[in-house]
């Protein structure tokens, strides 16, 4: 079952070597070394990284993000080329955290019907007597004209849904996230935050925000859910 | 001009392409150093003497140390012919600067331009690290005063020509080949003078008795120097070479001195003597991170 949970953000910047000389959001970086810290210290037999990727699939525990996609000076340890941001991002967490002890990459499909993500949560809430689930995705994209996405107007309405839902460890608003109005939003954690609300199905965890902005117009938000 | 036995071919004039040590600081091969320029004259060819004022030339060491100077190149008599500058007076030009210079900032390596010994002593009293002997070895004696102070030399090549005189019609079968044996030549007697080989420089120095076509061929050429190991110094700032290339006075010759800069970090020079600070290390560190030598200072776009 899910004992602890935490949702991460996945920009490439979170990967110190691909931003240059300048450290970029340290506070974000702080904030996500918390989180995932907690997760952590719930002593979980086994931390599932889910993120949105081409197709839903299972991953090595060894496979990382591979940094020479993103800056082809830099190469990283064990970078394997196909492995989805949001776990590479995840699995960069961990390692930062120190985090030795058995991990499960999971990519699930970034187009899934929010049917199928609450049924891959269930089944990965299943895999242990203590889970804890790392859920990388980011909101939406498009929350300005400066925004990578560019301006919708639907884009901030959109994220304070799903802050305010995780805010309220209301799992069936994220449940009934629109996979098609996210996918418009260039919201990249649609699919994982529904992973996410079908391992704690039924269940109303108890919630605590500690980062939620867009410095460069993409919703951030890095929260803990027990 | 003494005699420089021409410097044979190959490994043994080469040396590793190791560190560069200036007074106590190193410099690894990827390192871009940007010397900046310090006239102690009434009569320099670029902004003659905007720095004669030692209030003003202090004031261009702080400027040139916050835009991202390594090396403060410091001299005392123009490259051009003018009115002489005898020994002493370009100890009295130099030599308390530099003091006052050395006093300011400790760490700072700082550079004498000058081609004789008596001047070199001095400076090198006066706490400089290298001794930038633009006229080629013409006084041998300023090695013997590198050796002795532990300080730093730079090995140039002048084709024929005496100090402070301008070429004349020179001629080369292969002006890069001449360049290379005189410079190569001279840093292995600097060597058996006793100077550290880690504080040699080499540079071909652009239009010290060449034409505007040879100093063209040295920029286009420059990777074989580098290819010695040797650290090469460009020295192209404003020069004539490219006030002719490009048809500019000498006020309107900062792009082509960073076209030039750029080609010549490209190629592997190592310290780039500049009137222009900010625009060189911006220049350097561009080729810097375009070689993949040094990150950007900050990188979002795309990663956010």
């Amino acid at each position: 079952m899910i004992v602890t949970a935490a949702i991460c953000p996945s920009p490439p910047l979170l990967a110190r070597e691909l931003t240059g000389r300048a450290e970029i959001l340290p506070e974000l970086r702080a904030a996500c070394a918390a989180a995932v810290g907690r997760l952590l210290a719930a002593a979980p037999d086994v931390v599932v990284i889910v993120g949105a990727g081409q197709e839903t699939a299972t991953w090595n525990p060894d496979d990382r993000l591979d940094l020479s996609a993103y800056a082809p000076p830099v190469s990283g340890a064990r970078g394997k080329p196909g492995l989805a941001l949001a776990l590479g991002i995840g699995a960069l967490l961990l390692d930062r955290a120190g985090y030795a002890g058995p991990r499960i990459l999971q990519a699930v499909d970034e187009s899934a019907p929010s049917a199928d993500c609450l049924r891959l949560g269930r089944d990965l809430a299943a895999a242990a007597p203590r889970v804890a689930l790392l859920a990388v995705g980011d909101g939406s994209t498009r929350r300005g004209p400066a925004a990578p996405g560019y301006l919708d107007e639907r884009a901030v309405p959109f994220d304070d849904v799903v802050q305010q839902a995780v805010r309220d460890g209301d799992m069936a608003v994220l449940a009934g996230l629109d996979p098609d109005l996210a996918r418009d939003l260039m919201a990249t954690g649609r699919a994982a935050w529904q992973v996410l609300a079908g391992a704690f199905a039924g269940t109303r965890p108890a919630t605590e925000i500690s980062y939620a902005a867009d410095p460069f117009g993409v919703a951030y938000l890095v929260a803990m859910l027990t | 001009m003494d005699d420089v036995a021409a410097a044979p071919d190959g490994a043994q004039a080469a040396r590793e392409r190791g560190p560069l040590r200036l007074g106590r600081a190193e410099f690894a091969p990827e390192q871009r150093l940007v010397m900046a320029i310090v006239n102690r004259t009434p009569d320099s060819f670029y902004r003659p003497g905007v720095t004669w004022d030692v209030g003003a030339a202090l004031d261009q060491v702080h400027a040139a140390v916050a835009e991202g100077a390594d090396i403060l190149d410091v001299g005392g008599v123009p490259a051009k012919p003018g009115p002489e500058v005898t020994v002493a007076e370009e100890i009295r030009r130099v030599v308390p600067f530099v003091a006052s210079v050395r006093t300011a900032y400790p760490d700072l390596v700082i550079s004498a331009d000058t081609w004789r010994h008596e001047p070199a002593r001095a400076v090198c009293e006066a706490g400089a690290d290298l001794l930038n002997d633009t006229w080629s070895g013409w006084d041998p004696k300023v090695a013997d005063v590198a050796a002795e102070f532990g300080a730093g030399l730079v090995c140039s090549h002048v084709g024929t020509l005496t100090p402070r005189t301008r070429p004349f019609r020179p001629f080369f079968t292969d002006v890069m080949a001449d360049v290379a044996d005189r410079v190569l030549g001279l840093a292995e007697r600097a060597r058996r003078a006793g100077v550290d080989p880690a504080r040699i420089v080499i540079d071909p120095a652009h239009d010290f008795g060449k034409n505007t076509w040879h100093s063209l061929e040295l920029t286009r050429r420059l990777g074989e120097l580098t290819a010695t190991g040797w650290p090469v110094l460009l020295s192209a700032s404003r020069k004539d070479f490219v006030g002719e290339t490009l048809g500019a006075p000498v006020e309107d010759r900062l792009a082509g001195t960073l076209a030039v800069t750029a080609v010549g970090a490209w190629l592997g020079a190592r310290i780039f003597r500049a009137h222009d600070v900010r625009a060189t290390r911006q220049a350097l560190d561009m080729v810097g991170a375009i070689r993949g030598d040094l990150p950007p200072a900050r990188t979002v776009r795309g990663l956010a």
